[in-house]
C-alpha cells in the first residue's frame, strides 16, 4: 500500500507485494505490501510480535512465502537461494544468535565473504565505522560487551558492501552513544556508496533518525505509514503504546 | 444421543482374513513339503518379531534394533533349561515361563535405560544397539551353560513334530497379530500414537509417557520372548546370531519394507521376505540380499511408509463423510470433580528466580492468582515471560524461590505431577496430536483421570461441560471424527483449549493463544476465557503481545520486564502508567 | 609396560577408525551407518592394489579416492533427501552396507583375503619388543587429528563447517552454502573411513563383512564425543584402556564389549556425553 515519490519514478531497490508468510499453520505475515526505492532508509516499527521479524527473514528465504512475491531490482526472488541472495549484495544483521560466540571475531568477519581474498580490503572498510575491530580480530566474539557484538553484527553485514542492508533490531538494549555511532555508520553507508537500508526498531529516536520512510505493523499487515517528518513520532508513537 | 455399537465392516473383513490365514495354518502341513513347512514356520516366528517392532517403531516412534536381544534371551532360556534340565512338561513349562520373564525383566531395565527424563530418541536407538551386542558377548563367553559359539543342539522340545509346530506358530502369529491389531486401534493403543506425536503434550496431560514407554518395552520383551520359546522349540538349535545385532536390523528392514504402523505390512514383510530369501538364496546367494538391500534403501527414500502404502493407495479411500459419522463418538458431560480449596490462593510465587549459567533470567519474581482472576503477563521480548510460564509448570526449571499450587510447593515436580494438581498449560503453538482424530485428543486429555480401554474405541466422550461448551461454541464438536491434520490453526488453537479445560485443572496458563488468528477467532478465544475464569471461577495466566486483547480480557496486568516483576495492578494502572510506555517504546534505555 | 602400550595403541586404532564417522556426524548430524562398509571398501582397496602388485602403502591415497567418490555420491543420491529424518538416514545408510557388503562378495568372494603388511617387525620400546605397526598407528591417529585441526582451523571448508556445526542459520544467513559444506564434508568424512580401512588391514583379516564389527564401537564413541575431535580421543584412549584393562584382566570376550556399553552409560548420566565438559 505504500508509494513513496521516490518509488514512483524509479524502479524500487526492493518490492513486496501482498506477501503471506509464516510458520506451519501459523500466518503471521499477511498481504503485505511495501517498496523501498534505491538509497532509502526506511524504518518498520511495530510493538513484540507484530511480526517485523518475520517480514525480514522472509525476504531472505527462512520464512516461506505462501502468497504474493518479493522482487529486488524488479526480478523476483523466489527460487533464489540464500547463498546466491547473499551474493548478489543483500547484508543482514540478524537480533538473536547472530555471532558465533566461541569463533574469533576475525573469522566472523570472514564468514561473510566467501573467500579470504578480499578479505583485506573488506575489513579496512569495516574499520572506517569501527575502529575499535581492528585491535579486537583475535578476540572470541563472546568476549565482547554488548554494544561491541551489536557493532560487529553491523561491521560483518557491511563486508560485502551491500546495495541493499536488512537489519533486526539492531539499537535493543543499547546505550545511547552506541545507538549513535551505529546511527552514524548507517548515514555514512548510504552517503557513500547508496546502500538501501531496511531497519526493523522498537526505538523510535533511533529509527526516527536514520529514516526517511516509516511503517507501523500490527498483526502482520501496515497499520500506518508515511515520510518522516516533524509530526512522524507522536504519530508512531500512538500506534506503540499499550 | 443414540449410542452406536454397529461393528463397521472393516473389522468383519480382518476377522474373516484372520479366519482364512487360520484355515490355511490348520491345513498348511497338507499343502507343503518339508522344506517349505520348515521355512514357513520360521517365517511366521520372525513376523511376531515384526510385530513387536511395528508397535514400537510404526505407532510409538522408538526405532529399536533390540528385540533380537529379546528373542535371543527368550531361545537360550529356553533351550538351556531343555539341554541341562531335561524337557518332561514340568520342565517345558518352566522353559516357557523363563522364557517370557527373562526377557520382560531384561526388557524393563533396557527401557529404564532407554527412556529417563530428557533422553533423546536416538538414544534409546543407541541401547537398542547395544543392549544385542552385550547379549551376544554374554553367549559367547558363557562355555559349556550357552555352548559359546557353536550354540545349543540336540535337546528334545515339545514333541510336536513339524505339522505341529507350523500349526502352534500359525496360530501364535495369528493371535498375536489380532491382539496387536485390537489394541493398536482401541482407546488405549492411540496413546502409543500420541506419544509418538508430541511426548511433552502427554506429559502436560498427566500421562506419564517414559513410565509407558517402559511398560511397552518389557511387555513387548516378553512377546519377543514366548517367540524365542517357539524358536528354540521347532529349530532345535539355538546360536549366538539369534540373538544379534544383525537380527536385529533385519527385523526392522521387514517391518520398513511391509510398512511401518500397518502390523498387516510387517506380518506380510517377514514371511515374505524371509521365505523368499530361503527359496532363493540357494540359486541367487548374493544377488537375493543385494536385491533386498538395494529396495530397502529405496523404499526408505522414496515411500518411508512401505509397500503397505502401495497398497493403500490402490485400495479406494473412505470419504471424510463417512468417516465422519463411523468414526465420530457422542459426547457426554462428566460430573465436576473438584471442588473448591481450603486455601483461596490458586497459585502464590514467592522469591522466584532462574538462571541459565551466569545469565540472570528471572529474579524475585512475587505472584498470587486467586480463582476467577485473568492474570495477563506482558513485557518486551527477553523479558522472561515463557521462562516464568515454565517455572509454574515444570517443577525442575526454577533456580531459586518457591512455586506453589493450591497450597503445594511444586519443587522437583515434573510436568505430569504438576497436572494432577491442578495447572493446564497450552502452549504457543497448538500443541495437539497431529495423526490422531479431535476425539481422541480429548480422550487423551481425560486419560490420566479414566484409563481408556485397551480393547475397543468407545463410542461416548466424557467431557467436563466447560470443555464441551468450548467445542460447541468452536463448531468443533461437529468434527470429532475429523483427523487434526485436516483442522486449521484457529481451530487447532480452540482444541488445545478444550484439551487443557478436559483437564478440570484450577489454573490455566496460556502462552499467546492467540497468536496467527483472525479477528473473529480472538474474539471467540477472548469470550471464551472471560466465561472460563469470570463464571467458572478458572484462574488464568496469559502470555500476550496483542495488548489490545489483553486490555479488553484481563482483570490484572503483571509487567515482566528484563526479569523482574516491575508492575502488578488493573487494567487502567498498566495502561496508564508511564513506566510500561516507556518500556515499550524502547526508551527505557536512555 | 606392554598393557601400556596396549592402551595407547588400542586408543589410536579406535580413533582412526571412528574419525570419518565423527566429521560427518559433526556437521551433517547424520549417523552413516554405513561407516562400516567404507572400512571394508578401504580394505578391499588395499586386497586389489596388492593384487595389482603395486606397493602397499598406495593402497592409502587410492583408498582415500575411492571412498571420497563413492561417498559424494552417496551424499547426493541418499543421504541428501534424508537430513530431516534422521532415524530413516540410519536406516538407509544401514542398507547401503548391505548392498557394499554384498558387491564386495561378487566381486571377490566371501572367504577371508590376506594383505601384504605395511610394516611388520617389532621394535624394543624400553626394554620391550613391541608391534611396530601398532606404534605406527599411533603415529597415524596423531597425523589424522592434526589434519583434521588443520582442516577445520586452518581452511575456509574449515571454518564454514565450523560454521554450520554452531549455528547453521545463521552460516546460511551469511550466504554459506551450506549444502556445499555438506557434500565436502561426507565427502572427507567417508574418504577417511576407507583410508581406516587400509590402516586395519595388518590388524584384522580382511572379509565382506569385516566393518560391521568396529561399526558399533566407533559409533558409540561418536555419540559420547559429540562433534569434537578432541573430546574424540579422550574418549578412545578412555574406553580405549578400559576396553585393554577388561581384555587383560576378566576375559577378552567382554573386552569387546566394554565399549559399547561404558559410552552406554556415560550417555545415560549425560546425555550430551563428553560434549559438555
Amino acid at each position: 500500500m505504500l508509494e513513496t515519490r521516490e518509488a514512483r519514478t524509479t524502479l524500487p531497490k526492493l518490492s513486496l507485494s501482498n506477501v503471506s508468510s509464516g510458520y506451519g499453520p501459523v500466518a503471521v505475515i499477511e498481504a503485505l505490501s511495501l517498496s523501498i526505492a534505491p538509497g532509502q532508509i526506511f524504518a518498520l516499527m511495530g510493538k513484540n510480535g507484530m511480526g517485523k521479524t518475520t517480514v525480514l527473514k522472509t525476504i531472505l528465504g527462512f520464512v516461506a512465502l505462501r502468497s504474493g512475491d518479493i522482487s529486488l531490482d524488479g526480478a523476483s526472488m523466489s527460487g533464489v537461494s540464500q547463498a546466491s541472495l547473499i551474493a548478489s549484495g543483500v547484508g543482514y544483521a540478524p537480533q538473536e544468535q547472530a555471532l558465533f560466540q566461541d569463533l574469533s571475531v576475525r573469522d566472523n568477519l570472514r564468514l561473510a565473504l566467501r573467500s579470504d581474498r578480499g578479505f583485506a580490503q573488506a575489513v579496512e572498510r569495516v574499520y572506517g565505522h569501527f575502529p575499535f575491530l581492528r585491535e579486537r580480530l583475535s578476540q572470541r566474539a563472546g568476549t565482547l560487551s554488548g554494544g561491541e557484538q551489536k557493532m560487529l553484527i553491523l561491521g560483518r553485514a557491511l563486508m560485502l558492501q551491500p546495495k541493499l542492508l536488512l537489519i533486526d533490531e539492531i539499537s535493543e538494549g543499547l546505550q545511547p552513544s552506541v545507538v549513535e555511532r551505529i546511527a552514524t555508520a548507517l548515514k555514512e553507508e548510504r552517503r557513500a556508496n547508496g546502500t538501501t537500508i531496511l531497519i526493523v526498531e522498537q526505538n523510535l529516536p533511533f529509527a526516527l533518525g536514520v529514516a526517511d520512510n516509516w511503517a507501523v505493523l500490527k498483526l502482520g499487515r501496515i497499520d500506518d505509514a508515511g515520510d518522516v517528518t516533524e509530526g512522524t513520532a507522536s504519530r508512531v508513537l500512538q500506534h506503540l503504546k499499550i | 444421543m443414540p449410542e452406536n455399537r454397529s461393528i463397521p465392516p472393516r473389522v468383519w473383513l480382518f476377522a474373516a482374513i484372520a479366519l482364512a490365514t487360520a484355515v490355511v495354518v490348520v491345513i498348511g502341513p497338507a499343502l507343503f513339503d518339508r522344506f517349505t513347512l520348515n521355512v514357513l514356520t520360521r517365517s511366521m516366528i520372525y513376523a511376531m518379531l515384526a510385530v513387536t517392532v511395528d508397535i514400537l517403531w510404526g505407532y510409538t516412534g522408538i526405532l529399536t534394533f533390540g528385540q533380537a536381544a529379546f528373542f535371543g534371551t527368550g531361545a537360550y532360556a529356553s533351550a538351556m533349561v531343555l539341554s541341562h534340565l531335561g524337557s518332561t512338561p514340568a520342565l517345558l513349562a518352566l522353559a516357557l515361563a523363563l522364557a517370557v520373564i527373562v526377557p520382560v525383566l531384561l526388557g524393563g531395565f533396557v527401557g529404564w535405560l532407554s527412556f529417563g527424563h530428557g533422553s533423546t530418541p536416538l538414544y534409546a536407538t543407541v541401547i537398542s544397539l547395544v543392549v544385542p551386542i552385550v547379549v551376544t558377548q554374554l553367549v559367547f563367553s558363557g562355555g559349556v551353560w550357552t555352548g559359546s559359539s557353536s550354540g545349543l543342539v540336540g535337546y528334545s522340545g515339545l514333541p510336536l513334530g513339524l505339522p505341529g509346530y507350523f500349526r502352534l506358530t500359525g496360530i501364535c502369529l495369528i493371535v498375536t497379530t489380532v491382539v496387536a491389531l485390537v489394541f493398536t486401534r482401541s482407546d488405549a493403543g492411540k496413546l502409543l500414537v500420541a506419544i509418538r506425536d508430541n511426548e511433552a503434550r502427554c506429559a502436560y496431560l498427566g500421562l506419564n509417557p517414559q513410565r509407558l514407554k517402559i511398560v511397552l518395552t518389557a511387555l513387548l520383551a516378553g512377546v519377543a520372548g514366548i517367540a524365542g520359546f517357539l524358536y528354540a522349540n521347532a529349530s532345535g538349535v539355538v546360536a549366538p546370531e539369534n540373538t544379534g545385532f544383525v537380527f536385529g536390523t533385519e527385523i526392522v528392514l521387514w517391518t520398513a519394507l511391509g510398512g511401518r504402523g500397518t502390523i498387516i505390512g510387517p506380518v506380510m514383510g517377514a514371511i515374505g521376505i524371509d521365505y523368499l530369501s530361503a527359496q532363493l538364496s540357494g540359486d541367487l546367494p548374493f544377488l537375493w540380499n543385494l536385491v533386498v538391500g538395494t529396495l530397502f534403501v529405496v523404499m526408505i527414500i522414496l515411500l518411508p511408509n512401505g509397500l503397505a502404502q502401495l497398497a493403500r493407495m490402490a485400495l479406494p479411500r473412505r470419504n471424510g463423510e463417512q468417516a465422519n459419522a463411523a468414526g465420530s463418538p457422542a459426547i457426554t458431560v462428566a460430573p465436576a470433580g473438584n471442588g473448591s480449596t481450603g486455601d483461596n490462593r490458586v497459585l502464590s510465587v514467592s522469591g522466584l528466580g532462574k538462571s541459565f549459567g551466569s545469565l540472570q533470567v528471572l529474579q524475585g519474581i512475587d505472584l498470587d492468582v486467586r480463582p476467577g482472576e485473568l492474570v495477563s503477563l506482558v513485557g518486551p521480548n527477553g523479558a522472561g515471560k515463557t521462562t516464568l510460564m515454565r517455572c509454574l509448570s515444570d517443577g525442575t526449571e526454577a533456580t531459586t524461590g518457591s512455586v506453589s499450587i493450591a497450597g503445594q510447593n511444586i519443587d522437583g515436580m515434573t510436568p505430569d505431577e504438576i497436572v494432577t494438581l491442578g495447572v493446564g498449560r497450552k502452549f504457543q503453538v497448538a500443541s495437539v496430536f497431529d495423526s490422531l482424530t479431535v476425539a481422541d485428543c480429548l480422550r487423551m486429555a481425560r486419560a490420566s483421570r479414566q484409563a481408556p480401554s485397551l480393547l475397543r474405541r468407545s463410542a461416548t466422550l466424557g467431557l467436563p461441560a466447560a470443555a464441551a461448551d468450548i467445542l460447541r461454541s468452536t463448531g468443533l464438536d461437529r468434527m470429532l471424527g475429523q483427523p487434526v491434520s485436516l483442522l486449521s490453526h484457529g481451530q487447532k488453537q480452540s482444541l488445545e483449549l478444550a484439551m487443557v479445560v478436559a483437564l478440570e485443572p484450577k489454573l490455566i496458563l496460556l502462552d499467546e493463544p492467540t497468536a496467527g488468528l483472525t479477528k473473529v477467532e480472538r474474539t471467540t478465544i477472548g469470550g471464551t476465557l472471560q466465561k472460563l475464569t469470570g463464571e467458572l471461577g478458572f484462574a488464568a495466566i496469559l502470555v500476550e503481545h496483542d495488548l489490545d486483547f489483553v486490555r479488553d480480557i484481563s482483570t490484572r496486568i503483571v509487567v515482566l520486564h528484563q526479569g523482574k516483576l516491575v508492575l502488578d495492578g488493573s487494567v487502567a494502572e498498566v495502561v496508564n502508567s508511564e513506566t510500561v510506555r516507556t518500556i515499550y517504546s524502547g526508551a527505557a534505555h536512555a | 609396560m606392554t598393557l601400556l602400550l596396549d592402551m595407547v595403541t588400542t586408543a589410536a586404532i579406535l580413533f582412526i577408525v571412528a574419525a570419518g564417522l565423527l566429521a560427518i556426524f559433526g556437521v551433517l548430524k547424520i549417523i552413516n551407518f554405513a561407516h562400516g562398509a567404507w572400512l571394508t571398501i578401504g580394505a578391499y582397496c588395499a586386497v586389489a592394489t596388492a593384487g595389482l602388485g603395486l606397493n602397499p602403502w598406495a593402497a592409502l591415497p587410492i583408498a582415500f579416492a575411492v571412498g571420497a567418490i563413492l561417498g559424494g555420491i552417496t551424499e547426493l543420491v541418499i543421504v541428501r533427501p534424508l537430513y530431516r529424518r534422521p532415524l530413516d538416514a540410519i536406516l538407509a545408510t544401514w542398507g547401503l552396507g548391505i548392498v557394499i557388503g554384498q558387491l564386495i562378495t561378487l566381486w571377490f568372494g566371501r572367504d577371508v583375503q590376506f594383505t601384504s603388511n605395511l610394516l611388520s617387525g617389532t621394535v624394543d620400546v624400553f626394554g620391550v619388543g613391541y608391534s611396530l605397526y601398532r606404534l605406527f598407528a599411533v603415529a597415524a591417529a596423531l597425523v589424522i587429528g592434526l589434519a583434521f585441526t588443520f582442516l577445520l582451523e586452518g581452511t575456509r571448508l574449515g571454518l564454514s563447517a565450523q560454521a554450520v556445526i554452531m549455528n547453521e542459520v545463521l552460516a546460511r544467513a551469511l550466504g554459506v552454502d551450506t549444502a556445499r559444506v555438506r557434500l565436502a564434508t561426507f565427502i572427507v568424512g567417508t574418504g577417511l573411513a576407507a583410508l581406516a580401512g587400509v590402516l586395519l588391514t595388518p590388524l584384522t583379516s580382511v572379509d565382506p563383512n569385516m566393518g560391521v564389527a568396529w561399526l558399533i564401537g566407533s559409533f558409540m564413541l561418536v555419540m559420547v564425543a559429540g562433534s569434537s575431535f578432541s573430546t574424540l580421543a579422550i574418549a578412545c584412549i578412555v574406553f580405549g584402556g578400559a576396553q585393554v584393562l577388561v581384555s587383560t584382566f576378566v576375559s577378552p570376550i567382554l573386552g569387546g564389549i566394554t565399549v559399547a556399553v561404558l559410552c552406554a552409560l556415560v550417555l545415560r548420566i549425560s546425555p550430551k556425553g563428553f560434549a559438555r565438559a
